[in-house]
């Protein structure tokens, strides 16, 4: 079914993260903490469901022209607006994920999928789209959050794992160690869907 | 010509729309996300002086005295922590410079001089390493350090009475938080005049 099919597009085979390589610069700050992963994936795909959602229903009155700086103005709206109601109505959510919000504006994949794909399609697959491409974006991010905070600070979820012995290879926390784990998660995930093909 | 009046005339209405449309979210939530920050600062005083039944902010000269003092240069808010009338401590806010930006924090300092606790709130450090100060593991160290014999940070090994161990890999947070507690430690100390 076409529906599934936009669904599933986003978890494997264009996986935001490890096929299309957007959203690097959220990708290599967010990853330090398996936390922050988890919480900036679901905010991101939120705003990405939302984001489609909107773009998918006013192409068709949306001139080809200016259709790039329309979408800028509407997702950065759409978070603007969002962010003020977390904060005022649900101040538990602002402290998990607040921080995560702003970062999203400047998410290319919420550009990009509104670009390649809500401007093309009805509404629902756009909906599918956006959460299928908010799944993959989260798993990417907790499958390198959860390598760089094991081995990186010796904790999981911030619980310590390892006795008093342990020493976290702290680079990986650090920016070098992101780009490695990117690099090597790329090429795992490029090894593994070779086969396939 | 009617090309350039069509796409700038829907660029407008596109932008007068999301214009009102945030101007009418930010004016239903102004005041409530006003009333959370004061509800979030007064929830980090009570953490930090859990005895105390209310907090009075001290009066505005004496701040402004306090604020210009360059050896207070961290001090940012300062409350007395009061029961039953009587002062039993003070909850003083300090913002010292870490290593992304000021570290709020809140201190928790009692009538004898020792701190009755901290709680680091919000900061631009790194995750995973000076974001690590908002751990109870960390801000515990600092209980019952007192205003005599300040706060002392270590690298690695057994603290002392009057010192902590820094957080591994962010010493600047470390130290920071400890520079901007003794500021408290002092301030408290000149407050209660002892």
């Amino acid at each position: 079914m076409k529906l599934w099919k936009d669904f599933t597009n986003g978890i494997v085979k264009e996986n935001p993260t490890f096929r299309l390589v957007l959203g690097t610069c959220p990708t290599m700050a967010v990853t330090t903490a398996v936390f922050n992963g988890i919480g900036m994936g679901i905010a991101a795909t939120a705003v990405l469901i939302g984001s489609n959602l909107i773009i998918s229903l006013i192409n068709k009155i949306v001139p080809s022209e200016v259709r790039i700086p329309i979408y800028v103005v509407v997702i950065a709206t759409f978070v603007g607006a969002v962010e003020m109601l977390i904060k005022a109505f649900s101040p538990a959510l602002d402290s998990a994920l607040g921080i995560f919000i702003p970062l999203i504006v400047v998410n290319c994949i919420i550009l990009a999928r509104a670009e390649s794909f809500a401007s093309k399609n009805p509404p629902l697959n756009s909906i599918m789209d956006g959460l299928g491409m908010g799944i993959g974006f989260t798993l990417a991010l907790t499958f390198m959050s959860s390598i760089r905070e094991i081995l990186g600070a010796g904790t999981f979820l911030g619980k310590t794992l390892f006795g008093a012995g342990f020493e976290p290879a702290l680079i990986l926390i650090l920016p070098p160690g992101g780009f490695l784990i990117f690099g090597l998660s790329i090429a795992l995930v490029n090894k593994l869907t070779a086969k396939k093909a | 010509m009617r090309d350039y009046v069509r796409l700038t005339g829907v660029l407008l209405i596109v932008c007068v729309i999301a214009g009102a449309v945030l101007g009418a979210t930010n004016y239903i939530t102004e005041d409530k996300i006003a009333e959370q920050a004061v509800k979030a600062n007064d929830e980090a005083r009570r953490s930090v002086m859990p005895q105390s039944k209310d907090f009075e902010k001290i009066e505005e000269d004496k701040v402004s005295e306090i604020l210009s003092n360059a050896d207070y240069d961290s001090i940012r808010e300062v409350y007395e922590a009061k029961s039953d009338g009587n002062i039993i401590g003070y909850a003083i806010k300090i913002a010292p410079k870490g290593y992304g930006g000021e570290v709020e924090v809140m201190v928790g300092v009692d009538s004898e001089g020792k701190v009755s606790g901290i709680k680091v709130g919000k900061n631009g450090e790194t995750p995973g390493l000076g974001k690590n100060a908002t751990t109870p593991r960390f801000q515990e160290q600092f209980n019952m350090k007192n205003w005599t014999d300040g706060v002392k940070v270590i690298k690695n090994g057994t603290p002392k009475d009057n010192e902590i161990v820094a957080i591994a890999g962010a010493t600047i947070t470390s130290s920071a938080v400890t520079k901007g507690v003794n500021q408290a430690l002092n301030l408290a100390k000149e407050l209660s005049g002892k």
